[in-house]
């Protein structure tokens, strides 16, 4: 009888339950863009075939990113187009890789850049070149569109991602004693992008702690603060602040004046940028083409990639340097090259969720939540009428070990990520799991170079930047930090030193 | 069996107190001074079952029966009473009658439900104990929902579905109370059976609610409503009064049929009379076909381009007998082309060159239409100008939107055209603004198309004057990536609010 009476009830609610909610929708999505099983096959030191064809070539590129494709750009644009670029993957971009749907175009992962100031002078005339800059005006539709960020904390949206509600008086004082710190060093002259340009060795001692201990000498206590600093280092070096150098931190609030409220950005982010490129020298690129040698001898370098043997006078290593010790003969081991790895993941949703209120913005974070938030792909758009659209949601795995992250990475299926992301989206937009028809994620190991206390400062750094010989590194992981503009101007400095060489034999 | 009993009590409890803050919180959202709202909703309801409680002694057997009746009905008229509110102030004359109604009732029958269930009990118990223990659970389950109310309810359910939740937990403890009590009930069946049907109306309530509320807030319009309908775009309702038809979208009036001439006519003719030999003609928003009946008062006039977004505008303006009446059918001219597409990109892809651009959108509330009061936005229209050309931007009051106003007119001016704005007095909408901007220099028209009801050529030099509290602002352009003009709208509207 008691039973029964449990069963009548158990039906009763079930009922209820099935009336009232609706049915969960499938999602489908999958990793993509995987590259680590090919990469993994050099850290394994794999055996390759010997190759079968020489091709003679003046030049070779290693890497398709942004490192890779400035330094062709510079080539071509200086009328060299005697050169090979090698790219690993079915696409080059590397970190200004995008996607492309029904809906719009997405980054997959960087996805705006700072509007460069004076100093940054390749960028600038990169930007000349593709029309984002013409007589000193930044063209507006590339400039990031009205309303650019939120933030979500205490139940309330606020615009911008500095924390401005809920701040208690000291918290006020501290972050606006930061701001006085930041702009005495703004106005030292020594942060700079590119880093090269201001770098001075009296700045140097920023270099040995790490910024929240920095931060906390300085006598910065505040919490909302720290979090902020934290957000800061997660976003550009996908590290937490205790990880970070003070003089990396201090750098990213230190190096930029704005003369145009930005940022730059696309749909498709850096990928924008990246398809430009591709029309310029698109003709010069290889894909699918894994370099696993790079041996330089006295005439030349020869580059092994698949079957073939590139035999070049010069070479530029573009692609991360940590991999030159797999790659590279009688290279060594590197010491001072760390990174972060990243997840990004892009939902294309059917339409919008709830939003408590506000209007889509261009970047929405939530505060205390463990990724970075998301950018919306249609937001440059010009259309008013926007219903469905494409998020892309940035999750640097900073916390703990990069080595143990790296294995959760990989060892977590898809399913455990998306649910993750949807669970923390769902706090703020609870009608989400409604509005996403799929879920593509994106997993790298070593997705950005970590500025590691010491590392700015590395010598090891500087003797691969001022090498002199027939193959020239180029990642923007030189710099120490991995952000467009540097990649473009270790890229750019790479291909004007093998220009200047070949041009001085002739 | 005893903590079963006890957590009944807590239900009901807080079921009472959920009826009465949602009785409480509509009547302030509708009626407004939520102080008077809420006293008199509190009073009322405390004062119901106090009534409620004295009628109680006058129920001496079946007590058990009659409360699970008590539930049963509370579970309707309560789960039921925000839906009922709303559709109340929706559609009929008597909101207050109909909620002091339901207060009242619902009061009673909330005031009847502790009483009984202390009688039902008490042979169970020791009287002190039945007290003790009764109104401790009557009392957390009003702080439980006084607490989820504003929380969790409200924000996630919203006003009706929060009422039927509770109605169901009603209804659940009266099927429970069956189970419960059942040696002291003669018969089960016909209550449960009641107990289900109620709770199957309930949970289908629960998944229409959206549509009750859509229902109820299409209607909230002061005039009779002739035609509503949510497009793909926007909601558009029409209301007519006596002889005033009236157009919202998104309960944004567009236009009241008694003065929307002024509008129209001061929309036009400063421009286009001016333009020597107007062929081509470009008309951005305006699906109404207001502004093109207008532009069809000049024979020379060849052809008309609308952009219009939304096609359910376009079809109800060339289609419904009163709407084609106030428009002379101008959507259907031979000389117009109706284009359903946003405008940006519309402008963006097109090649035509026009003798004259009208730019008739909604107000910048948002950034999404503010995208379209931007200076890349009237520099892509400004390549469409042919040599003569001349184009007009509704621009909201430089009145009321003082700010606003004179920012589209810097936005004009920004990407180097020559401004020229102008203001008329139209009734339904106070002061109301316009920019005609071209590359050239502009000279008010000398004679005007025959027919008018309100412009005529000496009274427009007037319209370019304008007086100290409507002059000049320097105000930054609007800019796609500073879109200043949206804060200042709403900056604007808000300081004539309060």
């Amino acid at each position: 009888m008691k039973v029964d009476r449990r069963k009548f009830l158990g039906l009763g609610s079930a009922a209820l339950v099935g009336l009232s909610l609706k049915g969960e929708r499938a999602i489908a999505g999958s990793f993509v863009n995987e590259s680590f099983q090919a990469g993994h096959l050099l850290r394994d030191r794999a055996g390759f075939p010997a190759p079968k064809r020489i091709e003679k070539v003046p030049v070779v590129i290693v890497g398709g990113g942004i490192a890779g494709l400035s330094a062709a750009w510079r080539m071509r644009k200086r009328g060299f187009t005697d050169f090979v670029l090698l790219e690993m993957n079915d696409a080059a971009g590397g970190n200004a890789r995008w996607g492309e749907n029904e809906i719009t175009a997405y980054p997959w992962a960087a996805h705006y850049i700072p509007v460069p100031g004076p100093k940054t002078v390749y960028a600038r005339e990169l930007f000349e070149d593709l029309g984002v800059l013409k007589d000193g005006q930044w063209e507006e539709r590339y400039l990031c569109f009205s309303p650019q960020e939120k933030l979500f904390l205490y139940g309330r949206w606020q615009e911008g991602i500095e924390p401005a509600v809920g701040l208690k008086p000291r918290d006020r004082e501290q972050f606006q004693r930061l701001e006085d710190i930041f702009a005495k060093y703004r106005n030292s002259g020594e942060f700079t992008i590119p880093l090269e340009v201001g770098r001075s060795h009296r700045t140097a001692d920023l270099d040995r702690v790490s910024f929240s201990d920095w931060l906390r000498r300085e006598n910065f206590d505040s919490p909302l603060l720290h979090w902020y600093m934290n957000y800061a280092c997660r976003d550009d070096y996908g590290a937490m602040a205790t990880d970070t150098s003070a003089w990396a931190g201090i750098h990213y609030f230190s190096s930029r004046e704005a003369e145009e409220k930005g940022p730059l950005t696309w749909p498709e982010g850096n990928g924008w940028i990246t398809r430009r490129l591709l029309e310029r020298v698109g003709d010069n690129i290889r894909i699918n083409q894994m370099v696993h040698r790079v041996a330089i001898g006295p005439r030349g370098v020869t580059v092994e990639a698949g079957n073939t043997q590139f035999q070049a006078e010069f070479a530029i290593f573009a692609a991360p340097t940590f991999l030159a010790p797999y790659v590279v003969e009688n290279f060594g081991p590197l010491h001072d090259f760390a990174y972060s790895p990243w997840l990004t993941a892009n939902l294309s949703l059917d339409r919008l969720p709830d939003a408590r209120g506000a209007e889509p913005s261009w970047d929405t974070v939530f505060l205390d939540s463990p990724t970075l938030g998301y950018v919306d792909a249609t937001h440059q758009s010009v259309r008013s009428h926007i219903d469905k659209t494409v998020w892309t949601c940035y999750w640097a795995l900073t916390g703990g070990d990069s080595k143990q992250n790296r294995r959760l990475r990989l060892e977590k299926d898809w399913a455990y990520w998306w649910e993750a992301i949807l669970n923390d989206l769902e706090r703020v937009h609870f009608d989400i799991r409604q509005c996403v028809s799929r879920i593509d994620i994106m997993r790298m190991g070593h997705a950005m170079v970590r500025p590691t206390p010491g590392s700015m400062f590395s010598a090891e750094r500087q003797r691969l930047s001022s090498k002199k010989d027939r193959l020239l590194f180029a990642n923007s992981d030189l710099s120490g930090i991995s952000i467009f503009e540097e990649a473009q101007y270790q890229g750019v400095k790479a291909a004007e030193k093998v220009l200047e060489r070949i041009a001085g034999r002739k | 069996m005893g903590i079963l009993l006890f957590i009944s009590v807590l239900l009901v409890a807080a079921c009472g107190l959920i009826y009465e803050l949602v009785a409480g919180t509509l009547a302030s959202y509708l009626l407004g001074d939520s102080v008077l709202q809420f006293s008199t909703v509190i009073g009322t309801y405390l004062f119901a079952m106090g009534l409620g409680s004295a009628m109680s002694r006058y129920l001496n057997r079946g007590l058990v029966y009659r409360f699970i009746w008590i539930e049963l009905l509370l579970g309707v008229i309560g789960g039921f009473s925000s839906a009922l509110l709303m559709l109340a102030f929706a559609f009929t004359q008597g909101f207050e009658l109909i909620l002091y109604a339901l207060v009242i009732v619902m009061g009673v029958l909330v005031g009847l439900e502790i009483p009984l269930l202390m009688r039902i009990v008490r042979d169970r118990y020791d009287f002190r104990d039945v007290i003790a223990h009764v109104l401790t659970f009557d009392y957390l389950g009003a702080l439980a929902a006084s607490l989820l109310f504003p929380i969790l309810l409200v924000p996630r359910l919203g006003l009706v579905r929060s009422a039927m939740l509770f109605g169901l937990i009603n209804v659940a403890v009266a099927v429970w109370s069956t189970f419960l009590f059942a040696k002291q009930l003669p018969t089960a069946r016909s209550l449960r059976v009641t107990s289900v049907v109620v709770l199957c109306a309930l949970s289908v309530g629960m998944a229409e609610a959206k549509k009750i509320t859509a229902t109820a807030e299409d209607n909230i319009y002061a005039d009779e409503i002739i035609f509503a309908r949510d497009s793909r775009y926007q909601h558009l309702v029409l209301t007519r009064f006596k002889d005033d038809l009236r157009l919202f979208l998104n309960s944004h009036l567009q236009f009241s049929s008694r003065d929307e001439y002024r509008y129209h006519e001061a929309l036009i003719h400063p421009g286009l009379a001016s333009v020597p030999v107007a062929r081509r003609v470009l008309v951005l928003g305006g699906g109404d076909g207001l502004a093109v009946r207008e532009v069809l008062k000049y024979p020379q006039i060849e052809s008309i381009t609308l952009v219009d977004l939304d096609p359910e505008m376009t079809r109800l303006f060339s289609t419904h007998a009163m709407l084609t009446q106030l428009n002379q059918k101008s959507l259907l001219s031979p000389k117009l082309h109706v284009t359903n597409a946003d405008a940006f990109p519309w402008v963006d892809t097109s090649t035509e060159s026009f003798d004259f651009i009208v730019i008739d959108f909604p107000d910048p509330t948002n950034y999404s239409l503010g995208k379209l009061y931007t200076t890349a936005f009237y520099r892509a229209v400004a390549r469409h100008l042919s040599a003569q050309g001349v184009m007009v931007v509704q621009s909201t009051s430089p009145m009321f939107a003082r700010d606003s106003f004179w920012c589209i007119a810097a936005t004009l001016k920004q990407v180097g055209l020559h401004t020229y704005p102008y203001h008329v007095y139209v009734p339904s909408f106070g002061e109301w603004g316009f920019v005609l901007a071209s590359s050239h220099e502009y000279t008010p028209p000398t004679s005007l198309p025959a027919g008018l009801r309100f412009l005529n050529v000496e009274g427009l030099p007037a319209m370019f004057q304008f007086p100290p509290d409507m002059a000049p602002l320097s105000i930054p352009p609007n800019q796609l990536n500073d879109q200043v003009l949206v804060r200042l709208y709403d900056q604007d509207w808000k300081d004539i609010s309060h």
